[in-house]
């Protein structure tokens, strides 16, 4: 069984693998992007243009099944992943092979089968929670104009109605909204938060946008400033703060807290401030089968069809060492969510902090299966 | 800024051999498909060739017409610095 104890346990071993190369431990937290297409014209994102020659379902098959039961955190990115003919069965292959405590899956609103996907991942995968965060970056026609769709904001309102119906019937499905905070967005920041509140989501969770070779965005300017970003998140921790969070809850929204903190310090000390753990912690299959340590940097650690599907190779090869070595001396820093929360989960400061708060605010007096709103956080994509 | 080192990251990366036909075909789909993609430039590396110094600065290509990178002759090959990056409507403060 996949377990959070079970995750927690890892994260010695993972501190020993990354400074000293032993022992050897696949990701607990991998990204499938199986296709870049996607239905919205985000000014945030350029993925949607790209074409690839994806990896075929049996394809995936034998990737999922040599990772076995060791990667805890799945998150089928995209382009947009629901839109992706066989991500049902991609989730189900997922599930078979590794047994996933959660399956997060980001998502547009667009398509009418949404709902019906969704139901048949939730219920073709008991044992995993699935995360299904609709995108929302604006209220009303804010939302339209950034995600370059007409008509889209009540695409959401429609689909967020229908998967928190589904949600009912469904324990193991969660339903959140997912806000990109970059200079389109960030000034209404107060808006979204009102309407996420008011919305019924179990969460409402933001990542800042920031450039991506996986997204041809670098060099764009979609991130706001640190002075921008710093006033609107100040606002988005006192409305967290102002709530009151019990069981798990409280632990991912502490968690949150410092995810939000640990941004604003990133943009201002230009720094990766914490031990980045992406390529040993974290990962990303892409559309064609090249395995990346993140989608920011996206290096090409290898190709799953030249390695006879077999991540392990790729992953305990030569190659990876040389980007694993850049990462470690700090050649890079930057907020990406996926990644970070990973991270946070790694270093003890950190993790002081946030058994410090729960302590503060006393002990627990109740574990809901699902915490509402402003829990989870970890692995958002922004797309 | 906080991404300049990501810039160079970009611009050091190997080339897949395909780079240029990949990324241009990407950009035509993009305007093709009325995103907000206006054209493509070619954003020379601090170590480029003496051919990619010619290329006019800042100007904006249609993606099919843009130079294909490397350039033909270029002596780093498919290390080539050069990148292609492309132009946003909302990111455009003069037309050429």
């Amino acid at each position: 069984m996949n377990s959070i104890a079970n995750v927690l346990a890892r994260i010695p071993l993972f501190k020993l693998y990354r400074r000293f190369g032993w022992p050897k431990m696949l990701p607990l937290n991998l990204t499938l992007s199986p296709s870049p297409k996607c239905n919205s014209r985000c000014l945030t994102c350029n993925i949607w243009m790209k074409r690839e020659d994806e990896l075929r379902l049996d394809e995936w098959d034998k990737v999922l099944a040599s990772l076995g039961r060791t990667p805890y955190w799945f998150t089928i990115s995209g382009g947009e992943p629901l839109m992706y003919p066989h991500v049902v069965e991609l989730a189900q292959l997922a599930y078979q092979h590794c047994r996933p405590g959660v399956i997060n899956i980001p998502t547009n609103a667009i398509l009418p089968t949404i709902p019906d996907r969704v139901e048949r991942i939730a219920r073709s995968c008991p044992e995993s929670q699935l995360i299904i965060n609709l995108s929302l970056d604006g209220v009303g026609e804010k939302h339209d104009v950034i995600r370059g769709i007409p008509g889209n904001f009540k695409k959401f309102e429609e689909r967020l109605g229908q998967l928190l119906s589904l949600r009912r019937q469904l324990p193991n499905l969660t339903v959140g909204i997912h806000s990109v905070v970059s200079v389109f967005s960030v000034g209404h920041l107060d808006e979204l938060i009102a309407y996420a509140d008011q919305s019924g989501a179990d969460q409402f969770i933001t990542e800042i946008a920031e450039p991506r070779v996986e997204l041809d965005t670098v060099g764009l300017p979609i991130t706001p400033s640190a002075e921008d970003y710093t006033k609107a998140i100040d606002r988005l921790i006192a409305y967290v703060n102002s709530k009151q969070f019990t069981g798990m809850a409280k632990f991912t929204e502490a968690l949150r807290i410092e995810y939000y903190k640990l941004v604003k310090r990133i943009l201002d000390e230009k720094d990766q401030v914490i031990d980045c753990y992406a390529g040993w912690v974290s990962a990303q299959i892409y559309a064609d089968g090249t395995v990346w340590p993140c989608c920011v940097r996206a290096d090409n650690l290898g190709n799953l069809r030249n390695h006879d599907y077999d991540f392990k190779e790729i992953w305990f090869g030569e190659k990876i060492k040389e980007v694993r070595r850049s990462i470690a001396a700090k050649e890079c820093h930057c907020p990406l969510a996926n990644a970070s929360y990973t991270n946070m989960l790694h270093d003890i400061p950190t993790l002081t902090r946030v058994s410090a708060k729960l302590l503060r605010r006393g002990s627990p007096s109740h574990h809901p299966a699902v915490p509402r709103l402003g829990p989870i956080a970890a692995n958002d994509v922004h797309k | 800024m906080t991404f300049d080192w990501l810039d160079k990251f970009h611009h050091d990366m190997e080339k897949e051999p395909n780079y240029a036909e990949k990324t241009l075909a990407a950009y035509r789909l993009g305007m093709k498909a009325k995103g907000s993609i206006a054209g493509v430039v070619v954003q020379p590396a601090t170590n480029c060739c003496d051919a990619a110094r010619l290329l006019p600065a800042g100007k904006v290509y249609h993606p099919g017409e843009a130079p294909h990178l490397p350039l033909p002759d270029c002596p780093q090959g498919r290390r080539c610095g050069c990148v292609y990056r492309p132009v946003m409507t909302y990111a455009r403060t003069d037309e050429r």
